[in-house]
C-alpha cells in the first residue's frame, strides 16, 4: 500500500475529496483484508471529516476596500440583503481605489 | 404693363405629393449617413424600433423597421451617439417626414475597433494572451475578490449568486469605476490591490454589466489588460453581456459572459460538495459492511464445519487410526517374533554344540592342568625329593656352593627343616 499522504490544513479541499472518492473506490473493490479495510475506512471518514471542516472554514462576511485620509487601504465591513446581493448605504462608498 | 397673373393653386395634397417625388427622387436625401444621438427610443413590440435622432441644434423622429434592425450587433440606448444609414421617407398625409433607418453603428466604432485590433495584435505578440499563462481557477475560493463598481448591477448580481451557492463565502470588493475617462485606471489599481498577499484572494471576478460600446471600453485598455494578465490571482473577466467581448477577456484566466455567469464559474455549490461528501461516506460504510458481512459469512461457513462442531470427531477419528496402526504394528512384531523363532528353531542346535564344545575345553584344560601339576617342583618334592636353600633362600644346585658348618634350609613338599652342614664331599 503506497504510503498515506498525511492530511495537513495546507492540503485543498480538492486533493482530499479525489483522495476520499480514491478510499471508497478501494473499499468498493473488495480486494481488500478486513483490517486493510477497515484502516482504510478509517482514513476515509479522516478525509470526509477534514472536507467538511474545509467547507464551514469561511466565515460569512463582505467587505469593500476604502482608501483612508493617510492613503492606506482598509477593509470595511457592509451590510448586504442576500436575496438582491444590494450592498446598503452604498451611496457612502468611495467610487475606487484612487 | 401690368398683367394680372392668375394664381396656380396648389391643393395640400398636391405640394405634399411635389415634396415626397422631390425629396424621394432625390439620391443624396435618400441614401445618406447621419450622425446624431438617439432619444425617445422605443422597442416597439412589432419590433420596429423609434427614436428621434438629435444633436445640438435640431431634431428628426427615425425609425428603423424590424426587417432591417434584424442583423443590429448592438442595442441601442438613449443619449448614444450613432451612425445611422438610410432615406428620408415623407408622409404625404401630415406633411411630416422621418428618417428610415437602413443600419446603425455607434459613433466612432470604426475608429475604436482599429485600436482595439491593433493592441490587441501587440499584446498578443507579448504573449499576454498565451494559454500557457493561464491559471486554473480554485475548486474551492474561500474568498472572492470583486473588482467593479460598488453602485452597479454587477456587484450585485455577483454578491447574490455567490451566497446563493455558498452561504458563508468572504467577500471583499475592490471598488472601481467601469465607465469614463478614468475607469481604466481604477480597474487597474483594484486588480493589483487585490493582488496583494495580505488580503488572501482565491479567485478575482473583475467586470460589469452591459453598457454601449464605448461603456466597454475600459475593458479594452492596455493598462487594463495588462493587470489582468499580471494578476497572480487567477482572475475571471466578466464584462457585459453575452455578445460583448471584450480584450480583458482574453487576457483572464476565463471568462464569464456575466457577472452572474463569473460568480457560477468562481463558486461552487456548496449543497452539491456536502452531498458528495456524504455519498461517498456513505458508499464507504456500504462497502466496509460488506466487506464485513462477507468475512462473517466465511467465518460462519468455516465455523459450521463438522470439525468444529464435533471437535471430538477429529480425535475419534485420529484414535481410530492410532489404534489401527498400534493393532497393525504389535501384529507385525507379534509376526516377526515368531518367524524368527521359526528360523531360530531352523537353526543347528546352538546350545548344544556349545555345551560340547565347551565340554571338550574341559577336559583339554584338566589334562593340562594335570600336565602342569606332573611338572610342578612340588608334586616332584612329593614324591621324596627335597630342595636345600642357603640363608639368604637361593636354591643350592651344586656341592661347590656349600661348606661344612653353613645353616641350610631344607624345604620339602609339606613342609621345611633347619640343618647345618656336617661334611662336603663332591662326586665326579
Amino acid at each position: 500500500m503506497e504510503k498515506d499522504k498525511k492530511l495537513s490544513p495546507k492540503t485543498s479541499f480538492e486533493d482530499a475529496l479525489e483522495e476520499l472518492e480514491d478510499v471508497a473506490n478501494k473499499l468498493e473493490g473488495g480486494e481488500l483484508g478486513l483490517d486493510d479495510s477497515i484502516k482504510e475506512f478509517e482514513k476515509g471518514i479522516k478525509l470526509a471529516r477534514y472536507c467538511q471542516q474545509k467547507l464551514e472554514e469561511a466565515e460569512r462576511k463582505i467587505e469593500i476596500l476604502q482608501k483612508g485620509a493617510d492613503g492606506e487601504v482598509k477593509p470595511g465591513r457592509v451590510a448586504v440583503k442576500p436575496d438582491t446581493g444590494e450592498i446598503e448605504n452604498e451611496e457612502d462608498l468611495q467610487g475606487s481605489l484612487i | 404693363m401690368e398683367y394680372e397673373v392668375k394664381p396656380r393653386f396648389y391643393t395640400v395634397a398636391e405640394i405634399n405629393g411635389l415634396i415626397k417625388s422631390e425629396v424621394e427622387n432625390n439620391p443624396y436625401l435618400s441614401s445618406v449617413w447621419i450622425k446624431g444621438e438617439v432619444y425617445n427610443l422605443t422597442y416597439h413590440s412589432s419590433g420596429h424600433i423609434y427614436f428621434t435622432l438629435k444633436d445640438d441644434s435640431a431634431s428628426i423622429s427615425a425609425v428603423f423597421f424590424k426587417y432591417a434592425n434584424k442583423n443590429l450587433k448592438f442595442k441601442l440606448e438613449d443619449g448614444m451617439k450613432v451612425l445611422v444609414f438610410g432615406g428620408i421617407t415623407v408622409f404625404e398625409k401630415r406633411g411630416s417626414y422621418q428618417f428610415n433607418v437602413l443600419q446603425a453603428r455607434p459613433e466612432g466604432a470604426g475608429e475604436l475597433q482599429k485600436r482595439i485590433e491593433q493592441l490587441k495584435k501587440k499584446l498578443s505578440e507579448e504573449g499576454l494572451f498565451d494559454q500557457s499563462r493561464k491559471k486554473e481557477l480554485p475548486f474551492l475560493p474561500a474568498r472572492l475578490g470583486i473588482v467593479t463598481s460598488p453602485t452597479g448591477a454587477a456587484v450585485r448580481d455577483i454578491i447574490k449568486v455567490a451566497l446563493r451557492r455558498y452561504s458563508n463565502i468572504e467577500i471583499i470588493i475592490a471598488p472601481a469605476k467601469v465607465q469614463g475617462e478614468d475607469a481604466a485606471a481604477t480597474i487597474a489599481a483594484a486588480i493589483k490591490e487585490l493582488n496583494r498577499p495580505q488580503w488572501n484572494i482565491d479567485v478575482i471576478i473583475a467586470g460589469r454589466g452591459g453598457g454601449s460600446f464605448e461603456d466597454l471600453m475600459p475593458f479594452n485598455e492596455e493598462v487594463v489588460i495588462r493587470a489582468f494578465a499580471g494578476s497572480r490571482v487567477p482572475i475571471i473577466s466578466a464584462v457585459g453581456h453575452q455578445i460583448d467581448h471584450p480584450l480583458s477577456d482574453d487576457a483572464a484566466d476565463a471568462a464569464a459572459p456575466t457577472p452572474s455567469a463569473a460568480a457560477e464559474l468562481a463558486i461552487p455549490v456548496k449543497s452539491d460538495l456536502a452531498n458528495e461528501i456524504e455519498y461517498l461516506k456513505t458508499r464507504m460504510l456500504n462497502s466496509l459492511s460488506n466487506n464485513y458481512m462477507n468475512y462473517k459469512t466465511a467465518l460462519k461457513n468455516l465455523v459450521s464445519k463438522k470439525i468444529f462442531r464435533d471437535p471430538y470427531e477429529i480425535l475419534n477419528s485420529r484414535q481410530m487410526l492410532l489404534a489401527d496402526a498400534e493393532s497393525r504394528i504389535v501384529n507385525q512384531m507379534k509376526h516377526r517374533v515368531s518367524s524368527e523363532r521359526e528360523k531360530l528353531l531352523r537353526v543347528p542346535d546352538i546350545y548344544r554344540l556349545q555345551k560340547k564344545f565347551l565340554g571338550q575345553k574341559k577336559h583339554d584344560f584338566e589334562l593340562l592342568t594335570q600336565n602342569l601339576n606332573n611338572l610342578s617342583p612340588l608334586n616332584i618334592m612329593s614324591r621324596g625329593y627335597s630342595i636345600v636353600l642357603d640363608r639368604n633362600r637361593s636354591v643350592i644346585k651344586s656341592v661347590e656352593k656349600i661348606s661344612q658348618g653353613d645353616s641350610v634350609e631344607i624345604r620339602f613338599s609339606d613342609g621345611s627343616a633347619a640343618a647345618v652342614v656336617n661334611s662336603v664331599k663332591k662326586e665326579n
